[in-house]
């Protein structure tokens, strides 16, 4: 299963952080290829989305349900596709860094000429469609908290491996621009 | 002074200046480097190889030095009668000439000129192989897989084709594995392995090969960068713009940009049918087109496309446009037809996609319309149980694309097709379904038709009963790979003018010329491999020109 993790230190405390991230209604906009969302329980929505897999994108409408809501440190959801064979499940997650100064990277992944040259080509892709993906900016005060996203995305039905070698290059840029949109607009909110 | 003038006028020079990278332009750049000569290959669109890049990357060489081999026979003049049946009054026996006998050449020169290797395909057969001269099989040639590692740096700079980019299967193995009649016998697990690996097939493989050996002979593709414009004097071509530049060109221009299947305005004014959805990637525009007329060029063949009826998954999107996919499965298969408004049938629907589109255009002189436009394909259950259904496969749900209803009537009404129409065209396809013959149209008497069909269904590989519910329609728009009209070319890939004599340092080849096979296609690979050749032309004639 295609999985992606990204981890963003953030100069705002874990309860500014929560408030955003808790609603899905804040950052589902900010999801790459967003078209529009629709709430239908506290718990459930439907997200269209425009899904870009490099070569072509095509509109996918998915079921979105809360799995877990344990504030201020958790939210999870899982995911569903309503008209494409796809499923998932993401998670946010909130520490505070005063408490985890030293947070390890993942340690990373070992990949091929091949590996690394359709993730450059994938990102390369995704930046000229989105825009730079860029990280944490320089700032004088240092980060409160670190919001850390992991997303995992499968693809099913007998063309299944197909869709998941092309899903998990393509969800890494999508992954990073979320977290970077959320942490830069609570940062912003914070200075503000 | 004068001298010193003229010199500034150009801000540099090449030999040889070819606009676009598809399988005409990359062919003459690899023939031109071949010789020794210095080529500025130029490419509007950020990746290297236009429309050959997205095609099934087969080349339709008659006479091929493979056939033999494959216990095939073929013969110039079978080859030549087959060509001029099939070009319909629309091209010369000098250019079809030309093709059968520089084809096999153009071939064997690629195979000299690269690492590609040719492979003649014995089961793929002539788009008419029943017409005198027609083949079974042997003259489509395809080049198998091709490992995008070997590019390096220039890998993402390849263009893939948005339906065959992540199945890398060679043609030989689609057709064994049966991709439409028999989707779930394709090795999925295996197929994402070798994407993962870098391994891409079809036009990509193709122009993989091409630009790989291009690189290596020193040509340096300069992508993301237009030929604006033609420079001329008394007459002739002398060097084009390119990027606000003065570029000579001392062996000449060769005009490979494509047709003119994304201009509307052309489409409009020149096409004989009503093209709506292209199927090639939205970069050709007629920048040839429009730079062969303005060096005086004669044009031929304007009001022709290589046709393929198309069908459309809303949001699709490739290169930020509206992905108009070819059809070629639920027509040829088993339990479908396409009818009109009328609910009536006007087509085989089997038959080659070029060909088959005609009717389509069909226009009525008294109520001055077009009957078979807007046209649907209809189908039922078993055709989604077992066969390919645009983007699933048997397993998956129906794609909400797709109309669906419980009864044809209910299903014509959402479509807005007459409904007793419809009733009364299944009702007669069901009869010819049971009895193998289709008397109206012939569908499943070519053998060509039998290439797409089920080879299990009995008694007719292409027919089958519409009985089973729910059914399914999809509406089937009017596409086309690319245009087939452009500059008149000879024998040499010169471009002629209107008095019929060669304009001095101008060349075309591929869909930026006049397609020398006229009004048909002959079979597959018919596009790239007189691309290729008239790209072979014109890179070997201006290596013979002097500076």
């Amino acid at each position: 299963m295609p999985e992606v993790r990204y981890q963003r230190p953030v100069n705002a405390s874990v309860e500014e952080i929560w408030a955003f991230v808790q609603d899905m209604n804040n950052w589902a906009p900010m999801m790459t290829g967003y078209q529009s969302h629709e709430v239908k329980t506290e718990r459930e929505s439907v997200w269209t989305l425009k899904g870009d897999v490099g070569i072509l994108s095509r509109v996918v409408e998915m079921g979105i349900t809360i799995t877990e809501w344990s504030g201020p440190s958790r939210v999870s959801f899982a995911l569903k596709g309503i008209n494409e064979m796809v499923s998932g499940d993401g998670t946010f997650e909130i520490l505070p860094l005063t408490e985890n100064p030293a947070l390890p990277e993942p340690a990373a992944e070992k990949r091929g000429f091949f590996s690394r040259l359709i993730r450059w080509f994938f990102r390369t892709l995704f930046q000229k469609k989105y825009g730079r993906l860029e990280g944490p900016s320089e700032s004088d005060s240092p980060a409160k908290a670190e919001l850390i996203f992991t997303w995992r995305m499968e693809a099913g039905g007998p063309t299944g491996p197909l869709v998941n070698a092309m899903l998990g290059p393509a969800i890494e840029p999508a992954a990073q621009h979320l977290a970077e949109q959320i942490a830069q607009h609570i940062e912003g909110k914070s200075r503000g | 002074m004068i001298f010193g003038r003229k010199k500034a006028a150009w801000d540099r020079e090449v030999d040889v200046i070819i606009a676009g990278s598809g399988g005409a332009g990359l062919t003459a750049a690899l023939t031109a480097a071949g010789a020794g000569l210095s080529v500025d290959l130029v490419e509007k669109s950020s990746q290297v190889g236009g429309t050959t890049a997205v095609s099934g990357g087969v080349i339709w060489i008659p006479n091929n030095h493979q056939m033999a081999s494959l216990g095939i026979e073929d013969s110039r003049e079978d080859a030549l009668a087959y060509m001029t049946r099939i070009a319909d009054g629309r091209s010369s026996e000098s250019l079809l000439s030309t093709y059968v006998d520089a084809a096999p050449r153009m071939a064997k020169a690629v195979e000299a000129l690269s690492a590609i290797k040719f492979s003649a395909l014995a089961k793929y057969p002539d788009y008419h192989p029943e017409f005198e001269g027609g083949r079974p099989g042997g003259r489509s040639m395809e080049t198998g897989l091709f490992d995008t590692n070997s590019l390096g740096e220039w890998a993402p700079h390849l263009r893939r084709s948005a339906i065959f980019g992540a199945t890398p299967m060679s043609v030989a193995e689609a057709l064994e594995w049966g991709v439409f009649a028999n989707p779930l016998n394709l090795p999925y697990r295996d197929l994402a392995k070798r994407f993962s690996e870098g391994l891409v097939c079809y036009g990509a493989s193709l122009v993989g090969g091409l630009l790989k050996a291009c690189l290596q002979k020193g040509v340096t593709p300069r992508v993301s960068t237009a030929v604006s414009e033609l420079i001329t004097e008394n007459g002739g071509v002398k060097g084009a713009i390119i990027d606000g530049e003065r570029v000579r060109a001392r062996r000449g221009v060769v005009l490979a940009c494509g047709g003119f299947e994304w201009n509307t305005d052309l489409c409009q004014q020149y096409l004989g049918g009503i093209l709506t959805h292209p199927n090639s990637p939205p970069i050709n525009h007629g920048d040839g087109l429009r730079m062969a007329m303005s060096a005086g060029a004669d044009l031929a063949n304007m009001n022709e496309a290589w046709w393929c009826p198309s069908v459309v998954v809303p949001g699709e999107e490739y290169d930020g446009i509206q992905l108009n996919r070819g059809e070629f499965a639920i027509r040829s298969l088993p339990h479908s037809i396409i009818v009109n408004q009328a609910g009536r049938r006007f087509v085989n629907e089997a038959h080659n996609y070029n060909d088959m589109m005609k009717p389509f255009f069909n226009f009525d002189p008294v109520g001055y319309t077009r009957p078979n436009l807007p046209a649907y394909l209809v189908m039922d259950q078993q055709y989604a149980d077992k066969y390919l259904l645009v983007t699933s496969v048997p397993g998956m749900p129906i794609p909400t694309f797709m109309q669906t209803a419980k009864s044809l009537g209910e299903l014509a009404e959402k479509i807005g097709v007459d409904p007793q129409g419809l009733q009364a065209t299944v009702s007669r396809f069901n009869q010819f379904a049971d009895q193998g013959v289709d008397e109206d149209f012939q569908r499943g008497w070519s053998f060509y038709d039998h290439c797409y069909g089920d080879p299990q269904n009995k008694p007719n590989p292409n027919l089958g009963r519409l009985e089973k519910g729910p059914f399914h329609a999809i509406e089937v728009h009017p596409g086309a790979l690319g245009t087939k009209g452009g500059a008149r070319v000879d024998g040499h890939a010169r471009v002629l003018n209107t008095q019929g004599q060669a304009i001095e340092g101008l060349y075309a080849a591929g869909n930026a010329a006049a397609a020398v096979t006229g009004a048909g296609y002959p079979g597959a690979g018919a596009t790239i491999g007189a691309a290729m050749t008239w790209g072979w032309l014109a890179g070997c004639h201006a290596a013979r020109r002097e500076k």
